[in-house]
This record gives structure tokens, sequence and C-alpha cells, in this order.
């Protein structure tokens, strides 16, 4: 439920007629692993996101985000050529360096070509040029590398995939297929290296997997959204998303997922839980958005009261032109309590919408 | 009649915008067989009578006669014909041409003028002038005197009925100068030319049939003998 | 501030009496000036600032990936998976034609998708502020759609416009997307998607370039040798822009030699120069010698006679300046012309006044005056006051040593043809150049002799034939001899130039005309619409071909593919051909003589090639041999056959069967038809049905006449340019000879005035001076056309051969000689006019009486 590709979609989705061929997220899904975690080619819109938060073994706390879009495009003749597009694959890479104060962020777009991006269930890759993502067996081999800095992470998951919403679907807004198929690697103990401006650094921390395909979304009145992942220290973890309406209010329709030590998953509806931004804010001086930084999560009928708080407030991706979708998205740190018992951990939060209305609609 | 003859001739160039009465009211006349002297001092109008004499130049007012022609009623074309028959000219420099030779530069008018037997004229010329047998030398190798015979033969070969001397002897020592005298006044006997010569000297003027003595563009006095 | 005043007026004040001498003079000098510095000028533009056409939207990439042929695409993936941090940018890189105006306009397929993602930081790799190219909105729906185009804003196309291009052989219809500003370096250029141009060019499995930009650190060249492991054998890494440099230095023998050519201009008007100055030398020797005796110094004289030289060049040169600035613009469009036809498509860029060009003007206009006035400026102080005094028996105290410039003259001539067998420097032709000043410098001594002994010979003789007049003018001719000599130096340089240069030209045109009776041998010939040019080769659709061959009256079609390639840093052209029985060659077209059949045997299937004869002069190979070239991904060696004549483009070629070829590169379509008819039909019926085939084609069908006026109309324009040149040579050299004449008349006005004492009509004077025109005419065109044909020779045999390798046949080129000639000879006489009229004008009373 996350995207940076929403603007992109949206244009897309009004312009192309033929989004009627694309399948829609509707309950009955069969999931089928690993073949689910890789592309589906039928939907018009796929995203994986890989966000985590590190430790270096100087001591240092990072914030990585990388993530990777595929966008269909035309589903045309069969007779394709090399350099047709059939879909648009976006990626995101940020490195946020909490200590250090710093916030580093790059995207790039590619169309498959001659295997310049991809995703692939036969040699189980997901690429975008020298961004991926390996699978070796479980495990999930990561590479970035950009100008300023380089990352490569072994994510290790300690728990199996788990498939939000109810029967198998996570639903947006009103109507059958406004929904996407939603799966999560909740748990991924991650290890590897860190090159930062020079200097190489072991890190090792904990990263989230999100995937996520459909070909419908938002309804026309919802404006945006804030996401968060949560990594808790009870070896839980909590997903949870508000989608904000055009008069203000929580959209019916946010929802969340609580994933226990031992790896079951229960789904949380709008109601089960509250998610309200403290009084602490941050105006971005490029896009002029105010985001709230701070978070108050509760869900009551587990006693579990959480704040979430940012090291670096200054985690917005800015697109700089009209149309491109600018968003805050980076790593928090969560303190509070379960019951009497106190309790904390670290997680990434998303928002969206705050410069303008993200227009995600069929 | 008058070969030549000049009419109430008067002459005004304009120097640096002031106008100047080189002839003021000039009459002369000058017959066949006449040996004329025209003294002066420097720019008494010796050379502008000269000139107008032999139709190099135009007067400013009256009338200019050569031969019986009015000579203001020609155009270029025939000035240049009427130079050609009837005047011959002498300078005080020779004026001979450098890269011709004594032949040559005597036969000149006749071969500008068009006219066959150049070379036999101009070989009886220079016999008249007593140069026989220097025809084929270039002007450097011959004396002062030598170079003003080549040029009375030059002035001589079309047989003119004026012949006008300018300072004739101005560059020659006293005894070529007298003898170079002595030869215009035979060959205007011999030739019957009228011979209209600017002098210094008073050996020419001695010489001469007439003085007519020039001060300031006008005539002062008319001597004959 | 004294000596400049005492200059002034004694050097300068006494020019102004003589305006129209004085302006000739400067006039001379200024079209020197002004034609070296406009080819200077439009050879920047036209070839030097040459930036190739596809650099168009190049950015600020470091190194590219090329192969002949094209780059095997895959090595796009390759190398973006390189765990590296380098952006790269794959091309399609060809040329469309704007139907309605006909203009070539080259065709780039970019990576619009991956150029995307650098949209929103207005940083794109190409196209600069990204919202100026792209209306974001509709950018993915447009790059969805094949018809989409981008243009430069020069265009004047707004988005939504249709335009009609012709891609190949076919004409589609495109729309205007969005438009990027072109103005700085970058050409206008037609833009498309990478998929959009891979479609309408059929270009499947290849990209034409990859751009890349490579972090700071390591050096560029380590990231060269980094990535080079990572690519294929046949795929070449090099310096981002290398096709410009080596366009460049394909042009600049091309540049070398027309530079060298407009200083003949130049040289002319230094005998001009030099003419002027040793007038002024003599009639100011009274003046000399009045200066010397009150107490200027000989280095005083000296000065003031180098210092007038100086003011003419430098006059000159300031005139020149804005001229040669025009003339660049006349210039550049004739370079080029010549350079579109023989090398390669560009249009020129602008013409830049730059310091360098005006630093240019102003040291060649003064230096080559001071040149040449340094000895006559010398001799003038070396004469002594009383000497100089004492006015000299002639006003012409000329000091010429006939005989013994006569040997000298013979020594240099020797020493030319020894210079014209020295190899060339550097890829130049240094030594010829040198040999050809050796023989103008030759010639010019031995003028002096020449002059003397035909005037002495034939004035008496002329005087009888043309009167009085005539025999005047040959005398006053020989009595100054120096300054005849002078003269008919200039002039008979600038016509031995032209005639020197028409020799040339006469007999490569001859030579080419001789060389297409073999080379082309077919009936018919076919190729793509749209202008040609020696680095385009679009190409005409296979089935039109197959089609074509099926045709009742075709006995056969000979398939040419071309590829533009580099080789040894160099363009080149790659070629195939069918090697099809039917060429029936009259003459060998070999250098080493065999029968056609028994060559094209030898690489018949073969990795074996031709290559043409310029090309072995370029990268010094011969049959025999072996050059390796990169097809592809892969790396081959071929056997160099034999070497054929090749005058059709000075950029060496390689030619291959068609079957090897497509060994290495498959795709099939060919550049251009050959079609011979059948004994049954005749072209024309044949050229019908073609016509009839070709519906939906754009395609052009020449028949072999029309191909070869076509071929020599395009020699024709190629030469324009030095055409050009030497007509300003002999403009200067008439008006170097009014000049002098002028100066003539008014030293000889005593004389003049003399001859109108004597009887001479006014006519009589003008002939004798229009007489002395049309003498030293004469002389000149006699020396010019000696002193040509010799220079021809080392044009011919030594500096072509060395700069360009062509075998080029002798041949007199008569009627155009004779015409030049004839110009030449009737605009000396016209120059005589004026200084006649002058001379008539002259009034004898104060010729004679002035002393």
């Amino acid at each position: 439920m996350r995207s940076k590709l929403a603007g992109l979609a949206a244009t897309l989705l009004f312009l192309n007629p033929l989004a009627a061929q694309y399948q829609t997220a509707v309950p009955g899904y069969r999931f089928e692993f690993p073949r689910d975690f890789f592309d589906h080619p039928g939907f018009q819109t796929e995203w994986w996101y890989f966000t985590g938060n590190l430790k270096s073994t100087n001591g240092r706390h990072y914030g990585f985000e990388l993530t990777f879009f595929r966008q269909a495009v035309s589903r045309g003749s069969a007779e394709a050529a090399t350099w047709d597009v059939k879909d648009i694959y976006l990626a995101h890479l940020a490195l946020s360096d909490l200590d250090g104060q710093k916030f580093y962020h790059t995207e790039r777009s590619n169309r498959a070509g001659p295997g310049i991006a991809g995703v692939s269930a036969s040699s189980a890759r997901i690429w975008n040029g020298n961004w991926q993502i390996q699978w070796e067996g479980a495990d999930q081999e990561l590479q970035a590398i950009d100008k300023q800095f380089q990352l490569h992470l072994t994510l290790h998951p300690e728990k199996p995939p788990i498939i939000h919403g109810e029967n198998d679907v996570s639903q947006k807004s009103e109507g059958a297929g406004h929904a996407s198929y939603y799966i999560s690697l909740t748990r991924l103990a991650a290890m590897g290296k860190l090159e930062v401006n020079g200097e190489t650094l072991g890190v090792s921390g904990l990263a989230w997997m999100d995937h996520e395909f459909f070909t419908h979304q938002l309804g026309a009145d919802q404006i945006g959204w804030d996401w968060l992942s949560l990594q808790l220290e009870d070896k839980t973890e909590l997903m949870l998303f508000r989608i904000r309406r055009k008069d203000g209010s929580a959209d019916p329709f946010s929802a969340g997922t609580f994933v226990d030590a031992r790896g079951k998953s229960t789904h949380l509806r709008a109601d089960d839980f509250t998610l309200e931004p403290l009084a602490e804010n941050w105006t971005s001086p490029s896009t002029h958005a105010t985001y709230p930084i701070a978070w108050k999560i509760v869900i009551s009928k587990w006693e579990i009261e959480l704040e979430a708080h940012t090291a670096l407030a200054t985690q917005e991706l800015a697109g700089k032109t009209k149309i491109a979708l600018s968003y805050w998205e980076g790593a928090i740190h969560l303190e509070g309590h379960r019951g009497k018992t106190p309790l904390g951990g670290v997680g990434y939060l998303e928002m969206t919408g705050y410069d303008r209305p993200v227009n995600l609609a069929p | 009649m008058a070969i030549v003859s000049l009419q109430t001739v008067s002459k005004d160039y304009l120097t640096d915008g002031q106008p100047v009465h080189a002839l003021d009211s000039v009459s002369l006349d000058v017959n066949r067989g006449e040996f004329v002297a025209l003294v002066g001092r420097s720019g008494c109008g010796k050379s502008t009578l000269l000139n107008l004499a032999g139709a190099m130049d135009f007067p400013t007012a009256g009338r200019v006669m050569i031969d019986g022609v009015d000579t203001s009623t020609l155009n270029d074309a025939g000035l240049t014909a009427l130079r050609r028959e009837k005047v011959g000219f002498i300078f005080q420099s020779f004026q001979l041409l450098h890269t011709l030779t004594v032949f040559e530069n005597v036969e000149l008018p006749l071969l500008l003028a068009g006219k066959p037997n150049a070379r036999a004229a101009a070989r009886e010329r220079l016999a008249s002038v007593e140069l026989d047998g220097l025809g084929d030398r270039y002007p450097h190798q011959l004396s002062g005197g030598q170079m003003q015979r080549v040029g009375i033969a030059r002035a001589l070969i079309q047989s003119p009925a004026l012949l006008l001397a300018d300072e004739p002897t101005g560059n020659l020592d006293t005894v070529t100068g007298a003898i170079i005298l002595e030869l215009l006044k035979r060959l205007t006997r011999e030739q019957n030319t009228a011979t209209l010569l600017a002098t210094h000297s008073a050996e020419a003027a001695a010489l001469a049939d007439a003085v007519v003595r020039l001060r300031d563009g006008k005539i002062e006095e008319i001597l004959r003998r | 501030m004294g000596r400049l005043f005492l200059f002034y007026r004694l050097m300068l004040r006494p020019l102004l009496l003589e305006p129209v001498r004085a302006l000739l003079t400067i006039l001379a000098v200024t079209l020197g000036v002004a034609v070296v510095l406009a080819i200077e000028l439009a050879g920047t533009a036209a070839a030097g600032s040459f930036r190739a056409s596809m650099e168009t939207l190049a950015g600020d990439n470091d190194l590219e990936i090329m192969a002949s042929g094209g780059v095997p695409e895959a090595v796009v993936g390759t190398l973006t998976a390189l765990p590296y941090s380098i952006r790269i940018s794959p091309r399609i890189e060809d040329s469309a034609v704007i139907a309605v105006t006909q203009q070539t306009l080259p065709l780039l397929g970019l990576d619009l998708v991956a150029e995307s993602s650098s949209w929103n930081r207005s940083e794109s790799p190409s196209l600069g502020s990204a919202e100026s190219f792209l209306p974001a909105e509709d950018a993915m729906h447009f790059l969805e759609s094949p018809d989409s185009i981008w243009v430069g804003a020069s265009l004047g196309k707004k988005p939504g416009d249709q335009v009609r291009l012709l891609i190949n052989d076919q004409l589609r219809e495109f729309t205007v997307r969005g438009v990027y500003p072109d103005s700085n370096g970058n050409e206008s250029a037609i833009v498309m998607d990478l998929a959009a141009a891979q479609r309408a060019l059929h270009r499947f499995g290849r990209v034409d370039r990859i751009l890349l930009k490579v972090p700071e650190v390591p050096s560029i060249e380590e990231w060269r040798e980094r990535l080079r492991a990572a690519l294929p054998a046949g795929v070449e890494i090099r310096a981002q822009g290398s096709g410009t440099d080596e366009n460049r230095r394909m042009l600049a023998a091309f540049r070398w030699n027309l530079r060298l050519l407009s200083y003949i201009a130049l040289i002319v008007g230094a005998f001009l120069i030099y003419n002027t100055i040793s007038v002024s030398v003599v009639r100011r020797r009274p003046e000399t010698g009045i200066v010397r005796a009150l107490g200027a110094s000989r280095g005083a004289v000296l000065t003031a006679f180098i210092g007038e030289a100086a003011f003419f060049g430098l006059a000159g040169a300031a005139f020149g300046l804005p001229v040669g600035r025009v003339m660049a613009s006349g210039a550049v469009k004739l370079m080029a012309a010549t350079v579109e036809s023989l090398y390669v498509s560009s249009r020129p860029g602008s013409i830049e006044l730059n310091a360098w060009s005006v630093t240019l003007a102003l040291v060649i206009g003064p230096g080559v005056a001071i040149v040449s006035a340094y000895s006559l400026a010398r001799e003038a102080s070396l004469v002594s006051p009383v000497e100089a005094m004492a006015r000299g028996r002639r006003e012409y105290m000329t000091r010429i040593h006939k005989s013994r410039d006569l040997w000298f003259a013979l020594a240099l001539g020797i020493a030319a043809v020894v210079a014209a067998r020295v190899p060339p420097m550097g890829g130049k032709p240094v030594f010829g150049y040198f040999a050809a000043i050796l023989l103008v410098v030759a010639s010019a001594l031995a003028i002096p002799a020449f002059a003397d002994a035909i005037l002495s010979r034939s004035s008496r003789w002329l005087g009888k034939i043309l009167g009085v007049e005539a025999l005047l003018a040959s005398q006053s001719l020989s009595a100054s001899l120096r300054r005849t000599s002078v003269l008919v130096g200039a002039l008979s340089t600038a016509i031995a130039m032209m005639a020197s240069v028409g020799i040339m030209v006469g007999s490569f045109r001859e030579t080419v005309l001789l060389w297409m009776n073999d080379r082309l041998p077919a009936d018919l010939y076919l190729r793509p619409a749209g202008a040609p040019a020696p680095d385009r080769h679009p190409t005409v659709s296979l089935e039109l071909a197959d089609k074509i061959s099926k045709l009742p009256g075709v006995a056969g079609v000979d398939r040419l593919r071309a590829y533009e390639i580099s080789y040894d840093g160099l363009p080149a052209t790659l070629a195939s051909v069918d090697l099809s029985a039917l060429r029936s060659d009259h003459r060998s077209n070999f250098f080493s003589g065999r029968p056609t059949e028994q060559v094209l045997s030898q690489i018949r299937g073969a990795d074996a090639v031709l290559v043409s004869e310029p090309f072995t002069y370029k990268h010094h190979v011969r049959a025999g041999g072996t050059i390796t070239l990169r097809l592809g991904a892969t790396r081959a060696s071929f056997r160099i056959v034999d070497v054929y004549y090749d005058y059709g483009s000075e950029r060496g070629t390689i030619l291959m069967d068609r079957q090897t070829m497509l060994r290495y590169l498959p795709d099939p379509a060919p550049s251009n038809l050959a079609i011979y008819v059948t004994p049954h039909a005749t072209s024309e019926t044949v050229q019908e049905e073609i016509t009839e085939a070709s519906a939906g084609y754009r395609v052009l069908v020449a028949s072999n006449r029309d191909l070869r006026t076509e071929a020599i109309r395009i020699f024709d324009r190629t030469f324009a340019i030095t055409y050009a040149l030497e007509a300003v040579a002999v403009i200067v050299a008439v008006m170097g000879v009014a000049g002098a004449l002028l100066a003539l008349v008014i030293d000889r006005r005593r004389e003049l005035g003399l001859l109108r004492f004597l009887g001479a009509s006014a006519g009589q004077v003008r002939k004798q001076i229009l007489v002395e025109a049309g003498l030293l005419g004469l002389l000149a065109n006699f020396a010019g056309l000696a002193l040509g044909f010799a220079l021809s020779l080392v044009l011919i045999y030594v500096i072509n051969k060395q700069s360009f390798g062509w075998s080029i046949r002798f041949h007199w080129p008569v009627a155009v000689l004779l015409g030049a000639i004839s110009v030449v000879y009737l605009a000396t006489v016209l120059a005589g006019l004026y200084p006649a009229q002058v001379a008539v004008r002259l009034n004898p009373l104060e010729a004679v009486h002035e002393e």
C-alpha cells in the first residue's frame, strides 16, 4: 500500500483503456511460495519493498530502503522487440544516516530491455540495473550501488511469509477488486556491509519485505495514507495503515496486521486500532509539506500503546517536478508498553499526500 | 602671312586660388624664315607664350592662329594633327627617350603620325644636324651638344613650319651653346621655318632677326633687325 | 613622437597624393588577408568546430562503446549489471529526412524510460531540462505510441504537429510530442524512444552506441580498462566524442590543403607590396639622400621603408578582417558542400571571429608586407647619401642580376624536384608544398631574364606590327625590368595557381569519368530516397530487393550494404556486395592489374577483403596483408586480396563478399541495388517496372547515365571552393597590375607629356598603356602556364597523392585553361584602362616643365 509510483500509475490507469484486461485482487487466490515472491504480469502494478534498521560495527545507526516497482504499460502483440515497453521498472534507494543526520536517496526507471531490469522466478531474482535481490534458498542477497553509497546485505527470514487482509485480500476501498494481494516477510535478519563515502562498514539489523500486486486500489475521496511497519522487541510485528479522506477523517478501509512471535498473523480492522499523529511536525523546505513525524499507536484489545519517533526528520523523497509525488519514508524507533511490560522496537514510516492529494483511483 | 599669329592673347592661371596673369594682351606675328628670340626674366611668360604658339594650350582671351587656323576652333584630335604638321619642339633638357636609339627618337614624331619612310627621313635630318653615323646609339652615349642636335633633328623631322625652342642652350656650355644656336639659325633659313626661341642668352638674342622682350606677361619691346 | 611625425611626413603623406594606387595596394593585401581568414574561419565552421551530428544530445559522457555494424544489445544488459555506479545510455543512431523540407536530420533513439527517472531532478543525461522536453503527465503514454517524436526547437514545430519522415525507404507520419532546446551544440534532431526507433529502422538486436558516464575516480582510462574486460572482443570502448575527433582527423588534410591554397592570394599580394615599396624606394632616392645627409641613420631609412610596408600590411589586415568575415559566409557553404559530398554529413557551425583569427590577420598582413619589403628597404638604406642625391640617369636604376638569378632559379628548380620525392611528414605533404614554393621562387627569379629576352627580341617586331605605341610600350617595360618582373611574377603566380589547380581538377575529372565506366557496370541503380552522404547508409527493404530481382526484365540484382565504421582512429566505410558474375568490367580496376573475375573469386565467401586506394594511404596497408575488424561482438582478421581504385569518396572503403558480411552482421537489408537488365529488355521499360513495383517504398531509381551525370555534378560542386580561391588570387593580381600601371604612368608622366609635344594623340597614349598591360598579361600567361604545368605535376603526383592517395592520370583540360587564361588576359588589359585614362588626362605642359 505504498507508492512512489502512485502518480505514474494513476496517469496510466487514467489513460490506459486496457486496464480492464488486467486481473484484480479478489478472494480465492492460492498463494504458493517461493513462486509468489516474484512477478505477476497479469496485474498492472506490483512492488517490492525492502526497508530496515541497521547498526554498524562501530555503533552507528542507519536506515535503508530499496524498492522495486513494476508498472504494466502494454500487453500488446506477441511480436515483441527488445526495447518495447511492456512494463516500466522503477526503483528507489535511500539511506538514512541517523547519527550523521544525512539522508541520501536516488531512483531509476527502466524497461526490461536486454536484461536491464525485471523479475524472474526461474533465476529467483528481482533487479533494476545493479540494484537487485537474489534469492539463495530462503535467504535474499540484496545489492544496491549508488555514487555515494553501496549496500550488500544478506537477509535471512526468521518467519514465513504472511498474507495481509481478510481472505488473503487487502481491501483498500469499496468495491470488488479495489484491493491488492499483499505479502510480507516481517522479520528479516540483515547482515552485510555498507560502503558510504568511501568507508566500508560491517552492518547488521532487522529488515522487512513487502510485496504487493494489484490493478485498482484507492477510491476517489481517498487523498493519502500513513503506513507503519513495526518490529518489536518481543519478536512480534505490526503493520498498520491509515487511509486519509478528503474530509480529514480516517477511512474505514484502514487496516493492519499483527504477527506474533511464532509467525501467526491476525488481521486488524480500522476499529481495532488507533493511529494518531503526535504534535511533532516537520515542514519540508523544498515541498513545504508538513509531515507529522511522531505517532501514537494504540491497540486497546491487547493493551498495546506505543509512540513512534524518528531520529532523522528529513527523510523526505521530494520530487522536483509538478507531477512527481513527494513522500516521507524513514526509519523510526518505538517506545511504549504492552500491558505493564515496557516494549520498544524499530520500524519504518511512510506518509503520502501531504504536499497534495495522491490520485490512485481507478 | 604669319605662320603663327598671337592676337591680343592673355593667359591666366589659377595658382592656389589666386589668378596669375601669365600673359597680358600679347600680340605677335612670326613669319617663315624668321628667327625670333624671346627674352625676359624667369616667369615673365616665355614658356606660356611658346606653349600657346605650339597649340599645347589655349589662351584665356584673344586668338592664336597657326598657319591661318584658329586653335580655339580645334578639338584635341585637331590640335594633335596641327602640331604634327606644323610645329616642332626643342627643349632645354633635350627630352630624349632613353630607351630608344637616336634613330628611334628622331623618327618618333613620324611614327606617331603614322607616316612612312621614317628611317630615311631620320637619316636625312641627322645629316643636317651633322650627326651622321650616330643613329644607332642610345642617348646616354652622346654628349650634351649631340643630344640637343638629336632634339633638333627630331623637331625638324616633319619639316614643321614653326619651330619652338625653350632655352635650347640652357643645359650646354657656352661654346656648344653657340654652335647649337648657329645650327638653329642655319636650319631656319634652309628649311624656311619660323623659329621662336625663348632664351636668357645674349648670344642668342644677338643672332636673332627680332628680339621680343617680355616683362610680367607683357611685351615690353620688339627689336627687329 | 618626432620620429613618428617624420615618418608620417616623409612616408605616409606622399601616399595621400596617390590615393588610388595606395588604395589598390591596400586592397590587394586586404583580399589576400581576407581569403586566408575566410578559409580559416570557414574551415573551422565547416570542419573544425565540426561536431559529429550524432553527438547531438550526447550529454556529458566520458566513454562510448561502438562496434562495426552495431553493438549487440546484450552488452547493455551486461553493463547495467556491473557493480559500478555508471550511467549507461544506449542509443540507436541514424538519419531521417523531413518529407516537406527534404532536410536530413540525425534520428536518435534514446532510452526515454531511463531518462525519465531523472526528469524530476532536471538532470536528464541528454535532454537537459526535462520539462521543456516532455510534458510529464503524458510521458508514459507517448512512450507507448510508436509515432511519438521529439524535435529540436529550431524546427519550429509544436507538440501535436504531424511530421512526415522518410526513414530508409519508408515514409511515415509521426507526431511531435515535445521540443528540446537545440541552440548550444545540440543540433536539431529527431528523437524517438529506443522502441520506436528500433521498429522504424528495423534495427533488431543491436544498438549503435552506448554512452557511459563514469565516476570521477579512478581515471577514465582506468574505467575504460575495467569495462573493456566485461565486453566482447568485437566491441570498442573509447572516449566519448571520438567520432568527432576522427572526423576532424579525416578532415585535417582537406583543411590543410585548402588553407595552403588560400595563402596563394597572399603570396600574390606580397608581390604587389614588393612592387609598391620598390616604386617608393626608387622615387624617394633623392629624399633618402637628403635625409641621410641631414643625419638620418641607415637604420632609420630601413625602418621608414619597412614602416611603409607595415602600414600597407596593417591597413590591409584591418580591412581584411571584415571582408574575410563576409567571404567566410560564402566559403563555408562551399566547404560544407565538399565535406558533405566527400567525407561526412555535417552542418557547418557558426562562423566566429575569435582572438586567434584576428591575431592571424594582424600578423600575416604586416608580416607578409615586411618580409616582402625587407630586401628593398635594406637596399635603400645602403645607398650612400651622395649617390642618392645625384639623380640617376634613369629612374629605374634597377639592380637586377638576370643571369645570376637564372642560375639560382635553376638550382631551386632542381631542389624542387628533390623535395617532391621526399615522403610525407605526419601524413601531410610538407615537402610537396615546399617543392611548390621552390618552384614559385624559381619562377620569380627566372622571370627577369625571361621578360628581358622576350621584350628585347620582340619590341622592334611588335613596333612593326602594332605600331610605334607597341614599340614604346615594350621599351618601357624592358627599361623598368624590375617592376615588370615583379608584376609578371605576381600575375604569373596567380595564373600558375589557376592553371595548376585547373589541370589537377581537370585530370581528376577525366580520371573519374574513366573510372566510372568500370565502376558502374549495371544498367540501373536503386537507393533509398533522401540526400546521400558518405557516412549515411539508409537501407532498402529486403522484400523490395527480392521483388525487383523477380521482375521479368531484370537479369540480376547486386545488393550492396555499407556501414559507417571506425578503423584505426579514422572513419571508414565497410561495404559488402553480391559478387555476381554479371559485372563485366572492361579494364582491371585493381592495382594488381588482374582481371576482375580472378580477383573476385578470391574473396567470394572467404575472410578476405578488397580495400580502396585511399584506405591504403590512410592506414598503410597493402595487398597481401591482413586487417582486423571489429564486427558486432567479434573480432576477425581478413586478408587483403587487392586494392581497387576508388574516386567516389576520400574516406577509405573495405569491401567484402555479401555472404561473408552476413556471417558477422546478419542484417540483410541492402543499402543500394545494382540492377542488370536482360538483353531483351530496355532499361527504360525496366525502370518503369521497378517504379511500379516499389510503390509504397521511397526509393530512387537512376539509370547508369543519370548516376554518372550526378557524380560529375557532385564532383564539380566539390571543387567550387578551389575555383573561388583561384578567382580571388587572380583578382588580386589584376588589381596589382592596375596599381602598378598607375605608378608607371605617374613615374613616366614626363615622357608621356613629351609624346604629346611630339605629336602623339590621346588615343596613342592610351594605346601605349593598354599595350603595356597586354604585354604584361602575355608574359604572365606564358610564365604562369609554364609554372602552372610544373605545379600541377607536384599537385597531382606529390601533394594529392600524399594527402588523399588518389591516382590521377595527367590530362590537359584545354578548353577550361584557354577559357580561364583568356578571361585573365582580358581582365589584365581592362586593368590598364584606368591608368591609361590617367595618362591621357596628364597635362603635358606640367609634365615636361616640371623640372
